[in-house]
Parts: structure tokens; C-alpha cells; sequence
């Protein structure tokens, strides 16, 4: 049986270095190790090569090609006889090998010194596996192949979700359920504060719900600022991007109003799923492993499914949020006054907000926390709707019209993972509710 | 006029470290082919090279240096990526046995190293093999330096005449 592109698909990791073999017009060969190889369609493959001009020279000069390819997972072997078809330097397929390759680069070590300016596109002739001196052994074992009716079934979940934290609960859900992956974090973009906010969590010690990412660091700031799934399938030469581990969370968070980003120890494998709908990039969805190589191409697809279906579920959600009317305010019987004070500061420079000396949250979550005690103290309510809020907070925050149910949502799990004594209650489509565990006593600084 | 390239002293102790080692062949068409070396040896002159080869595994390789006898050769040390590429004229010896002892520690110092970085034993072992071993004596014309960065691709090493 002839093999092909579509068999090779551990080959394209970026883990183990392909090597590329060309000769010149001449006859001269010339081989060198290439930096990254991407299966463009099931005739055509793309290669990086920044440095070797005398590789490149050669293909130019002489089309035909001799490419070898390594399995990450056994180490098998495959000789490509490929030709050179064109260069590209622009576009989607240039910029989707330039994210594969920041992300393998860097697993190798590397990525500062790999900056891809173009890249080539070869058409394949023939693939020969070469003879192994082992392969009389039992075989290794092979990634299970995704379950499209459990992905069906998870799919159908997202979508009968209404709540921001539901659709999103789901996609972890499905991703556990669907492929067996124990630590995943939901990140919102926030495009106030430039950054990526988790706003769901399974698996870690810590949840981290509230740390950010900035937009333009690491592969999950990557995976969102380009559209594209990332992936780094061997972390075993990496430094993790996180923040240093061993931080005590709760205590440092008081004091840098930062909340410490998960942390899976050992993590070999990382993938970010850029949340697409409409061509916007709503948050990314990012999942580790201990495994190396732990996520094939078809799990990148199943995962870009789950996350195009959580953001377009999302955007629906706030879509409906916005157009809730409004109910009829109660009001709000003001505890009793041998009740101990809830001391409440804000902070207006960055948003932050702090519950008896807890740090809960910033930015536009913050910000709408602080416009909700005000109202309750100055008008004696505490419900209230998306819509006005939308309307009090729009004109310093614009983007609060795309994502003010995500914001609550950061907010509301914020509040009760800090087991903070008021809480914010979610009592019907686009209205909350704010309840406390005793008189409020709010200060607002610079 | 064909140049011959002499291997410094920096080049020779470079070949100390543990390495890899990827060749290159052509065949009369221009159509190259690639394989992995499996030990070496410099001889005396330090302008020749005798390199080991799995010719069961390799098989192209070995029809393309009958055909042709051009060659490159390029060694890398994987902690670091320092690499260096040979180029020149093959003879496929015929008659010389493979020095068993020279592809024995070049396997066993590769393996070591790779399995140091983190690459699974049963993942390197496909690559390392000296079944059907062959010898290929690389008469060196040129060297370049092959470290991804900005001095790749330049020549290196010294002219003997």
C-alpha cells in the first residue's frame, strides 16, 4: 500500500528535525537540517528555511528534492522525493507556517533566532518508509482517533447553553469528555486591558481565574493575535512561559492585584485554540499534557469545533443579555445595623477592587462591581440589568458591548472562589443581582 | 582546479563530541538522496574522511556514490546545534570492512546525548544502525560552517594547496 501525506501526520510536529537533501545545477549535493515542514494539502508540503541560501540556491536551480521525515512518536523514518513549486511570503498559508514555527521553534531553544521571511512549497512525488532495525517489535502505540458521536453530543451541548458560564463550563466539559484532556483553561480577550482573562478553569491546583496573558505574549497570545491554532507537542527543552511556580497565589495576589496563571507540572504538550466567530477572535482555548505529542491533528481539529462553537454560543448569549428588558427593581432592605461593615475599595487607576482587604478582580470586571455598589448605596437596589450597565460603563469601555456577560461571569466566580461575603447573582437573561452579607462600606482611591 | 581542504585542529575537536551525522548523495539524473552515517574516521592527512553507513538502510545512498561519487556530509551536535557540512569526491570501498569499533561508539555517544535531551530510546533506535555496513572514503573539497544563525554557510577549515 503507497503511503501517504495524510499517514505522516507525527512527522509534522516539529519535534524531531526533518532533513532536507538537494543538489546543484551541477550536481553538487548539499544537506542540512530544516527547522520546520507543514503539510499544506495531501500533495504539498511547505518548508521554513531561513539560513541555508545554499539550499535554497539548489532548489531553484535543480527541483528535485530528497526530504526525510521523523515519526515524533517511534522514531520511524521517511524518504520524500519532492519538487519545488513556488516561494511565499504573504498570506494565509505563509502566516500559518510562521505561527507553527514560533511555537516549534521555541521548543527546540530557538526562537530567537527563527524569524521566517518566506517559505517554500514543494509538490510530492513519492514516500518511501526506510527499513528499521527495529521494526519487529510491537508496534507503538498510535493516538485513538477522535469520536465524531461524542463530539456531536458535546457540540449539542454547547448550543443548548444560554449563560456565559454554561456555554463555557461545556467546552471544558467536551474537551474532557471528548478527548481526555484533564487541564484546559478558557481565556476571554479583554481588549481594554490588552490581555486574556481566564474565565474558566478545570484540572489545576489553583483554577487562576482572573490571571492574564497579555495579547502579544507566549503561544496563547500568538494563538489569538494570528487566529491560529498553536501547539508545542515536546516541552522537554522549554522553558514554561508561565510565571515562576511556588508563588503563594492568595498571598501575592493582595499585593500585585495579579492573579498567579495555572501551572501543570511536567507539562510536555500544549495546544491554543483560537475562540473564532465572525472573524473575531473572542478568547482562546488552551490545553496542557503531561504526554508528549499529545495532541494529533485530528485533536486540533476537534478542539478548533468545540471552541468556534463556545464562541459563537457566547456571542449569542450577549447578544441576548443586551436585549433583555429590564424588570422591575425591588428594594433592597439594608441589613441589619449590628452587622459588621463589608469594606469595599476601589482602585480607579487600573479598576481593582478589593473586599475586606481581598484582592477580587480589575479592569472592566472591577469597574462594573464598583458601579453596582454605587447604585445599591445611592438607590437603594441591587438588581440590575446588562443593558444599564452597558449604558453607564460604555462610554469609558466600548468593548463591554461585545463581552459584558464574560466580565460578569470573571466577576461572579471571582467573588466565590475568594468566598467573598457579597456575591453576584445571576436572576434571569441580562439581570443580576448583588447580595451581601452585611452593610457595604465602599472607598474609592486614585 | 579541484581543492582539497585540510580539517583544522577546531574541526577535529569538534568531531570529539557526540554527533549526528546525515549524507548526501546524487545520482546521474540530479536527483539526491539522503541517509544517516553511523561512525567515521579522519585519516592521517586530515584531508580524507572514512564514513559508515547502513547500506541495508541506505540503499539509494550507495547506488548514488557508484554513480556519481559526489557527497556531503554534514555533522551536528544536538546539545547545541553546532554543525558543520564536508563536501568532495566518494569512493565506496568494496573491499574495506567497516571499522565495527568506530560506528559501536559513535552509536552508543549519539544515543547517550539524544537520550540526555530527551528523546525517547525507542525513538532514536530506527536511526542508528550499522546492518550492511558500508564505507564511504570522502576525499574533502569543501567545508562550511552549517549553524543555523548568521555565519551559516560559510566556508571554514584550511586549503592545502
Amino acid at each position: 500500500m503507497s503511503l501517504r501525506l495524510s499517514d505522516l501526520s507525527a512527522c509534522f510536529e516539529g519535534v524531531i528535525p526533518s532533513i532536507i537533501a538537494t543538489a546543484s545545477a551541477d550536481g553538487a549535493p548539499n544537506i542540512s537540517y530544516l527547522s520546520h515542514v507543514v503539510r499544506v494539502d495531501g500533495e504539498h508540503v511547505a518548508l521554513s528555511n531561513q539560513f541555508f541560501a545554499k539550499t535554497a540556491a539548489n532548489v531553484r536551480a535543480n527541483p528535485k528534492v530528497t526530504l526525510m521525515l521523523v515519526d515524533g512518536l517511534t522514531g520511524d523514518q521517511f524518504l520524500l522525493d519532492i519538487s519545488f513549486v513556488r516561494s511565499i511570503d504573504a498570506g494565509p498559508l505563509f502566516d500559518r507556517i510562521a505561527g507553527q514555527l514560533a511555537a516549534s521553534s521555541a521548543q527546540v531553544g530557538m526562537s530567537d533566532v527563527m524569524r521566517l521571511r518566506s517559505a517554500d512549497v514543494f509538490r510530492v512525488r513519492g514516500i518511501e518508509k526506510v527499513p528499521s532495525p527495529v521494526a519487529a517489535t510491537a508496534p507503538a502505540p498510535r493516538r485513538a482517533p477522535v469520536d465524531l458521536p461524542a463530539l456531536a453530543d458535546a457540540i449539542r451541548a454547547i448550543g443548548r447553553q444560554a449563560e456565559a458560564g454554561a456555554i463555557i463550563d461545556s467546552l471544558l466539559c467536551g474537551v474532557q469528555q471528548v478527548l481526555g484532556y484533564a487541564n484546559a483553561l478558557v481565556l476571554i480577550h479583554d481588549s481594554h486591558r490588552q490581555s486574556l482573562i481566564t474565565t474558566g478553569s478545570i484540572g489545576y491546583e489553583n483554577s487562576g481565574l482572573g490571571s492574564e496573558i497579555v495579547s502579544a505574549g507566549g503561544m496563547i497570545g500568538a494563538a489569538a493575535a494570528s487566529g491560529q491554532t498553536i501547539k508545542v507537542s515536546d516541552m522537554s527543552r522549554v522553558r514554561r512561559f508561565g510565571e515562576a511556580i511556588g508563588l503563594e497565589a492568595g498571598a501575592t495576589e493582595n499585593t500585585t492585584r495579579t492573579v498567579v496563571f495555572p501551572q501543570l507540572p511536567m507539562a510536555m504538550s500544549q495546544i491554543a485554540v483560537p475562540m473564532v466567530t465572525r472573524g473575531v477572535v473572542a478568547g482562546v482555548l488552551f490545553i496542557e499534557s503531561t504526554e508528549r505529542l499529545a495532541f494529533s491533528e485530528e485533536d486540533a481539529a476537534a478542539l478548533d469545533i468545540l471552541a468556534g462553537q463556545a464562541a459563537n454560543a457566547l456571542r449569542a448569549s450577549e447578544g441576548e443579555a443586551a436585549a433583555a428588558e429590564a424588570g422591575h427593581a425591588t428594594a433592597t432592605p439594608e441589613p441589619a445595623a449590628t452587622e459588621t461593615d463589608i469594606r469595599i475599595v476601589c482602585h480607579r487607576f487600573d479598576d481593582s477592587v478589593f473586599v475586606d482587604g481581598v484582592y477580587i478582580v480589575k479592569g472592566v470586571a472591577g469597574a462594573l462591581l464598583r458601579l453596582m455598589i454605587e447604585w445599591r448605596l445611592g438607590e437603594g437596589r441591587s438588581e440590575f440589568t446588562n443593558r444599564e450597565m452597558r449604558l453607564a460603563a460604555g462610554a469609558r469601555m466600548p468593548e463591554i458591548k461585545d463581552n459584558l456577560e464574560t466580565r460578569l461571569l470573571l466577576l461572579r466566580r471571582r467573588l466565590d472562589e475568594k468566598q467573598a461575603p457579597i456575591r453576584v447573582v445571576r436572576i434571569g437573561r441580562g439581570r443580576v443581582r448583588l447580595e451581601a452579607g452585611g452593610p457595604l462600606a465602599l472607598t474609592v482611591r486614585d | 582546479m579541484t581543492m582539497t581542504m585540510r580539517l583544522d585542529d577546531r574541526l577535529l575537536e569538534f568531531l570529539r563530541r557526540p554527533l549526528m551525522c546525515i549524507i548526501a548523495g546524487v545520482d546521474q539524473t540530479g536527483r539526491p538522496s539522503a541517509g544517516r552515517g553511523v561512525g567515521f574516521n579522519v585519516l592521517e592527512d586530515r584531508t580524507t574522511i572514512d564514513l559508515i553507513f547502513s547500506g541495508w538502510q541506505w540503499p539509494r545512498l550507495v547506488s548514488d556514490i557508484r554513480q556519481t561519487g559526489r557527497l556531503a556530509v554534514t555533522f551536528v551536535s544536538p546539545a547545541d546545534y553546532v554543525s558543520f557540512q564536508l563536501k568532495g569526491r566518494a569512493d565506496l570501498s568494496e573491499t574495506e570492512v567497516p571499522n565495527a569499533d568506530h560506528a559501536a561508539r559513535f552509536i552508543t555517544a549519539a544515543t547517550d546525548e539524544l537520550q540526555r535531551l530527551g528523546v525517547a530510546p525507542h525513538v532514536i533506535a530506527p536511526w542508528l544502525t550499522a546492518q550492511g555496513a558500508r564505507l564511504a572514503r570522502l576525499s574533502i573539497q569543501e567545508i562550511y560552517i552549517q549553524t543555523p544563525g548568521p555565519h551559516a554557510g560559510m566556508m571554514t577549515g584550511a586549503e592545502v594547496r
